[in-house]
């Protein structure tokens, strides 16, 4: 077969490659996305489960909405919108436990 | 579109969170809204609750900004409708394992979001096939040859290992930036199936790219 030229660039080769594994199916984000917030939120955990977060790392939809409801509960609670924005980003970011 | 509520939260998730939710406010929501002669007031409390998030949503969407304010306010009203009517059917399914405010405002922002994208995105054709040129980030002969060499790299394993169907999803989705939602109604699927798809396309690559030295090998994640 011959190879079709794309010219891609650094940020679509990083998202094609990226590693999604444990597999999360949208449904199963989106059933278990308020849980995870309420537990950034309340302190109650500032971890994500590993298949939620490999989930929001790759599906940019899930993510924005997983973002938006933070930041709205965040609101509910009178959390200061930076810090409950970074803490989700920290979780996001790394598997491992992030300093709050 | 709303998601099926069907699969069950891993018990740990429901363990960590348990501890944490207000169950007051949330046992007076699911009461009011289920029985009694306050129902219709709860609704209506419910619905305001729900216009709320999908004002929320929309103005955190840049792309919504070119849809001009009538579209907007009816993309957010026809959002809070379908949000309450999914919350009152789903009410069955809620568990406490959130608060109830979080727990619907995830069915308005969902909903909006949908909206927001397709819209945006209704009149603009979706040629799978097309691509964009890039931008090259490499700086200096031996940066640019390297990139130029995992470029081919990946364009190669793309069309070795990757059916077509995964090849236009991850051309549309990574590359083109077709939102989800839109490639989803265009081609008659879901966001579900889309993301799966998406998932075992990244796989194909990830392996062939490993085996050819491209990528490191993963090192197993420690679990807490």
């Amino acid at each position: 077969m011959n190879s079709r030229s794309r010219d891609l660039d650094p940020l679509a080769i990083a998202q094609l490659t990226l590693d999604t594994a444990p597999y999360l199916s949208c449904d199963d984000c989106f059933e278990q996305v308020d849980a995870h917030v309420d537990a950034l939120l309340s302190g109650a955990a500032e971890i994500l489960t590993p298949d939620f977060r490999a989930h929001l790392i790759g599906c940019a939809a899930c993510r924005d909405e997983a973002r938006s409801l933070i930041d709205l509960a965040g609101q509910d609670l009178g959390v200061d919108r930076e810090t409950v924005l970074s803490r989700f980003e920290r979780a996001l970011a790394s598997p491992e436990r992030p300093s709050l | 579109m709303l998601t099926s509520m069907d699969e069950a939260t891993p018990v740990t998730l429901v363990n960590r969170v348990a501890g944490a939710v207000p169950r007051a406010d949330t046992d007076d929501w699911v009461t009011r809204l289920r029985f009694g002669p306050g129902r219709d007031e709860a609704i209506s409390e419910l619905h305001n609750l729900m216009l709320r998030a999908a004002r929320h949503q929309i103005a955190r969407m840049p792309q919504s900004h070119d849809l001009g304010w009538t579209r907007r306010d009816e993309i957010v009203h026809a959002a809070a409708d379908e949000a309450t009517a999914a919350v009152l059917s789903r009410l069955v399914h809620f568990e406490g394992r959130s608060r109830f405010t979080t727990w619907a405002y995830k069915f308005a922002i969902l909903q909006t979001a949908v909206e927001v994208r397709r819209s945006a995105w209704r009149r603009r054709e979706t040629d799978l096939t097309g691509l964009q040129e890039p931008v090259s980030a490499a700086s200096g002969p031996e940066a640019q040859a390297e990139a130029n060499d995992l470029i081919r790299a990946v364009n190669d394993a793309m069309d070795r290992v990757l059916t077509e169907h995964q090849r236009h999803v991850a051309v549309a989705l990574l590359i083109e930036g077709v939102p989800i939602d839109v490639l989803a109604e265009r081609l008659g699927s879901n966001r579900n199936a889309l993301y799966k798809t998406l998932h075992d396309a990244r796989v194909r690559l990830r392996r062939d790219l490993t085996t050819r030295g491209y990528l490191a090998v993963p090192r197993p994640e420690v679990t807490q």
